[in-house]
C-alpha cells in the first residue's frame, strides 16, 4: 500500500464521529453516587502519608513504557523548551554583569556560532558549544543593558534567527535577525 | 544610486570637521569605494553628535552577511536617519542604548511624538527596554499604534524587568494562537490590574482616540 493511501485512510479513520452512548452521563453519575463517601482525613495523617514507602507494581512492560515516556519528555522538553525558557535568551535586568545564555537546537549542525551587534558581527568571536549530541549548542555572554541583533550561523554558511526571540523589525541585509533586550532599571 | 550616495557621503565627509582614521574593522571587512562612503557617514555622525558604533555594527553585519556594497551603504545611511531622528526626539543626552532602541521604535511605526512623549514618562530612568518592547511588540503582529498606545500607558507604572515581562507575556499568548492585539488588551489589562491592587492606584488604559495613520 503506497503511504498516501495509507495516510488518507488513517485521516478518513480518525474524521469519522466518535458515537457514544447518550445515557453514558447518566449511568457515569449513577455509579459515582452510589460510591461511599470518603471521610476527610486528619491533616496529619495526609502529610504522614508522604513519609510512607508505597509498593509500585508494573509490567516489564509498562515500566519500559513509563522509563520511555519519561526520557521521551526530557528529550522533548528540552529540546522544544530550552529556546522559549527564560534562559535562552536570558533577559537580565539590573545586575553588575549581567550574563545572558542563548541557546539553540540545530540537529545536525557541524559548528553553530553567535554573532550580532555585541561582537562586531564576527563569526569566529563566539562559537556556540554543543550539549550533549542531541542538537543543542548554547553560550552565554556578558552584555550591558540595551537592545542587541544576533542570528546563529551554521556551519558558516547558513543564518539562523532564534525561533524563541523576538525577531528584528530592521532586516536590511534580506536575513532576519533575532532581538535581545537587557533591561537596566 | 552608487553615485548619489558617494555624493552624498562625500559632502558629508567635508561638512565633518575632522574626519577620524578609518575604523580597522572595516578596512579588514569592507571594500573600496563602500568602505570610504561608509566611513564619511560615520564622520559625519561623529560630527553631529551621533553614535558612530550603531552604524559600524550595522556595516560590519553586512559584510557578514556578504550584502552588496551598495545594499550596505544604504543601510548605514538609512540607520543614520533614523538615529538623527530618535535623537532628536530623545535629547541629546540619551545615551546610545537609547538611541538604537529609538531608533528600533521608529523602524517599527511610531512617531518622534511618541518617544518624546516617552522621554517625558520615563524622565528619571532610560527608555531604552520601553523602545525595544514597543518594537518587540510590533515585530510579534501587534499593531503600531496599539503598540505605541500600550507602551506610553504603562510608561509611568512599570519597571524594566515588567516590561520585559509583558512583552514576554504577550508573545507566548500570540505563539499559542491568540491574536496579537488580543493578547496585548489581556496583559494589558492584567498589568494595569496588578498595579492597581498593589500600589492602590486607579487602573490606567491606553490612550483613546486617533493616532497615527
Amino acid at each position: 500500500m503506497r503511504e498516501d493511501e495509507l495516510i488518507e485512510r488513517a485521516v478518513a479513520l480518525l474524521r469519522e464521529p466518535v458515537r457514544v452512548d447518550p445515557a453514558l452521563d447518566a449511568r457515569v453519575m449513577a455509579e459515582i453516587a452510589r460510591l461511599p463517601v470518603p471521610r476527610p482525613e486528619p491533616a496529619w495523617r495526609s502529610a504522614a502519608g508522604w513519609l510512607v514507602r508505597r509498593p509500585l507494581h508494573l509490567t516489564p512492560l509498562s515500566a519500559l513504557a513509563a522509563a520511555a515516556a519519561i526520557a521521551l519528555t526530557t528529550l522533548v522538553g528540552r529540546a522544544w523548551l530550552a529556546p522559549v525558557a527564560p534562559v535562552a535568551p536570558v533577559e537580565a535586568v539590573a545586575s553588575a554583569a549581567p550574563v545572558v545564555q542563548f541557546v539553540v537546537v540545530i540537529p545536525g549542525a557541524h559548528a553553530v556560532s553567535l554573532v550580532g551587534d555585541f561582537n562586531d558581527w564576527d563569526a569566529s568571536a563566539t562559537p556556540m558549544a554543543p550539549r550533549d549530541a542531541d542538537g543543542i549548542w548554547s553560550v552565554t555572554v556578558p552584555l550591558a543593558p540595551g537592545r542587541y541583533q544576533y542570528s546563529f550561523l551554521v556551519d558558516g554558511v547558513t543564518w539562523v534567527a532564534d525561533p524563541a526571540a523576538p525577531r528584528a523589525l530592521e532586516d536590511d541585509f534580506g536575513r532576519p535577525n533575532s532581538v535581545v533586550t537587557v533591561g537596566g532599571s | 544610486m552608487r553615485s548619489t550616495l558617494a555624493i552624498l557621503a562625500l559632502g558629508l565627509g567635508v561638512a565633518a570637521p575632522a574626519a577620524t582614521a578609518q575604523d580597522p574593522r572595516l578596512a579588514a571587512r569592507l571594500l573600496e569605494p563602500d568602505r570610504a562612503l561608509v566611513q564619511a557617514l560615520l564622520d559625519s555622525a561623529r560630527a553631529a553628535g551621533l553614535p558612530v558604533e550603531p552604524l559600524v555594527d550595522r556595516a560590519l553585519e553586512g559584510a557578514s552577511k556578504r550584502a552588496t556594497g551598495d545594499r550596505i551603504v544604504a543601510a548605514v545611511r538609512r540607520y543614520w536617519d533614523e538615529l538623527a531622528l530618535a535623537r532628536d526626539a530623545l535629547g541629546t543626552r540619551a545615551s546610545t542604548a537609547e538611541l538604537t532602541a529609538g531608533a528600533s521604535a521608529l523602524r517599527a511605526g511610531a512617531g518622534p511624538d511618541d518617544l518624546r512623549q516617552l522621554r517625558e514618562l520615563r524622565a528619571a530612568q532610560p527608555v531604552t527596554v520601553a523602545a525595544a518592547v514597543l518594537a518587540d511588540l510590533v515585530a510579534v503582529g501587534v499593531p503600531a499604534d496599539s503598540a505605541t498606545a500600550a507602551v506610553l500607558s504603562v510608561a509611568t507604572m512599570v519597571d524594566d524587568a515588567e516590561f520585559l515581562a509583558f512583552r514576554r507575556n504577550v508573545e507566548r499568548d500570540v505563539a499559542l494562537g491568540a491574536s496579537p492585539i488580543a493578547a496585548l488588551g489581556v496583559r494589558l489589562s492584567g498589568l494595569a490590574g496588578l498595579r492597581a491592587t498593589t500600589e492602590s492606584a486607579p487602573s490606567t488604559s491606553p490612550p483613546s482616540g486617533p493616532r497615527k495613520p
